[in-house]
């Protein structure tokens, strides 16, 4: 589903990617870790084509990146997920739709149906401006779920909410698993990443240190926290 | 739809609804408002009667170009904020992690804004027109064509502003622009008052010297106004160098806008 090759971004003299190679296949609920700095979100942003890579290429189902066919069933829900504060949250999310080809009932039916699996039905006609930093985040989900989406990229998607709505979120996920969507999670919450994703990998400067299973990366008198500081340590 | 007609779309509505946008609206009508008056008086010259439409007819023309020249200022203030509000308010980032091209949205903004004040300058001018017919009985030729030649300024100005706002601080991208038209104003103004038929009868011996080079390369927004100006008036119209002024300023927006599409490409968002 996802396939880097040999990529490397550099910042000036700053090397914030350094030639990883990484394959997530499809159904797959992946996780990038690693500490502020590692060089996730930079990949993440990579996966958008929101910049490009030094060197090296990037797929999603074949395509590359910088074509945005690639992003046709693809879902992003961003770290800080900022809404235009003139918009509700039903024009926002129908404003998705219809860049995704989704018009007249159809749109309005999943619209809808995503208002009330996110929890802001009731609240959608809202100017945004007016929501709270965990319901941006749900109209954010909810806009990232529009069109039945084979690909998340999910950009520490938790934050801002509170532990229902984290709950919430990992339901959803969960209940996404039956469809063969692939999940690209990027996150801190190392306590999530254990209960939702099957493989990750651990980055640090730049460079992948690790990429398994978490059933094959965690022992069992470990935790997740154990093995991430030990990788990060060792990684210095 | 295409995505680029759906940006066109949500950048008209998006733009319709900022607090600024309502403010500009209102002092146009008022203005309008205000010269209605000047068709219902009675004008006298030397203690002569001057004929109505002959009034209408000249204040028409005055008005034309404060309108034109006004919602220059106007589109330089809509366009002025595109990228750095989109960028601000996560607009980019709906548009951009979904299925569309960069040209296309940065076409749709573009256009968007570009047929939000073609469509309010011309029904300014529209206004001003009708005003005219309904106290005179006279409709002034050419006045709406006059109209829609000014707006390929709109655009110039729209792409011109947009672009520089990639680089530059966004009021430091309006004062460029208003710099390149003030530039152009002075220079292309003095050359059409030189070769003025008034200063050649004046003066005999005034004899403009051909104008330079950067001159008749240099963006010719003014000279499109002639134009315009030209076209009402339904007189002569006094070129500077080999290119038409309407050829001149798509040139500019053609290359300032592929410039523009070539630099966003390559951006980072």
């Amino acid at each position: 589903m996802i396939a880097l090759n040999s990529v490397i971004k550099k910042f000036g003299t700053i090397t914030a990617v350094d030639n990883i190679t990484c394959r997530i296949e499809k159904g797959e609920y992946f996780a990038l870790l690693g500490p502020n700095g590692a060089g996730k979100t930079t990949v993440v942003r990579m996966l958008l084509d929101f910049i490009k890579p030094t060197s090296g290429s990037i797929l999603i189902d074949g395509i590359p990146v910088s074509n945005p066919e690639a992003r046709k069933r693809v879902g992003y829900l961003a770290e800080h997920h900022m809404i235009p504060s003139h918009l509700s949250g039903h024009e926002y999310l129908r404003r998705h739709a219809s860049l995704i080809g989704l018009a007249g009932k159809d749109a309005l039916m999943e619209v809808d149906r995503l208002l009330e699996e996110v929890s802001m039905k009731g609240r959608e006609k809202e100017k945004s401006a007016a929501y709270s930093k965990g319901m941006k985040q749900r109209i954010g989900l909810a806009a990232t779920l529009l069109g039945k989406p084979k690909l998340l990229i999910l950009d520490e998607p938790v934050t801002g909410l509170d532990p229902i709505g984290i709950r919430d979120v990992r339901k959803i996920l969960e209940s996404l698993r039956d469809n063969g969507v692939t999940v690209f999670l990027n996150s801190h919450l190392l306590s999530e990443v254990e209960k939702t994703c099957h493989t990750l990998a651990m980055m640090n400067n730049g460079k992948i240190l690790v990429k398994d299973s978490i059933r094959s990366i965690i022992d069992a008198d470990e935790t997740l926290e154990d093995v991430f500081i030990k990788y990060i340590q060792k990684g210095k | 739809m295409n995505n680029f007609l759906k940006i066109t779309g949500y950048t008209i509505r998006d733009q319709m609804r900022h607090k600024s946008f309502y403010v500009l609206l209102g002092l146009s009508i008022l203005f309008v408002l205000m010269i209605r008056g000047c068709y219902s008086g009675q004008y006298a010259v030397n203690g002569k009667q001057l004929n109505n439409i002959t009034v209408a007819w000249h204040v028409s023309k005055i008005v034309f170009q404060v309108i034109a020249s006004g919602m220059s200022l106007i589109v330089i203030l809509l366009s002025m904020k595109i990228f750095s509000r989109d960028h601000e308010d996560g607009s980019l980032v709906l548009f951009l992690s979904r299925p569309l091209f960069r040209r296309q949205y940065i076409l749709g903004r573009i256009a968007g804004t570009w047929f939000l004040c073609l469509a309010f300058m011309f029904i300014l001018h529209a206004t001003i027109f009708l005003t005219v017919w309904v106290k005179t009985g006279a409709a002034i030729p050419g006045y709406l064509t006059a109209s829609l030649v000014c707006s390929i300024n709109l655009l110039f100005i729209a792409v011109s502003v947009s672009f520089l706002s990639l680089y530059l601080p966004d009021f430091i991208s309006a004062v460029f622009t208003v710099g390149i038209l003030f530039v152009g104003y002075i220079s292309d103004g003095g050359h059409q008052i030189l070769n003025s038929e008034i200063l050649k009868t004046a003066v005999s011996s005034a004899a403009a010297s051909p104008p330079a080079l950067w001159r008749i390369l240099y963006p010719k927004v003014y000279m499109v106004q002639a134009y315009a100006d030209s076209i009402i008036g339904q007189s002569s119209f006094n070129n500077m160098g080999p290119l038409h002024p309407i050829l001149n300023v798509s040139f500019f927006i053609i290359l300032i806008t592929t410039l523009m599409l070539f630099v966003f490409n390559k951006k980072e968002i």
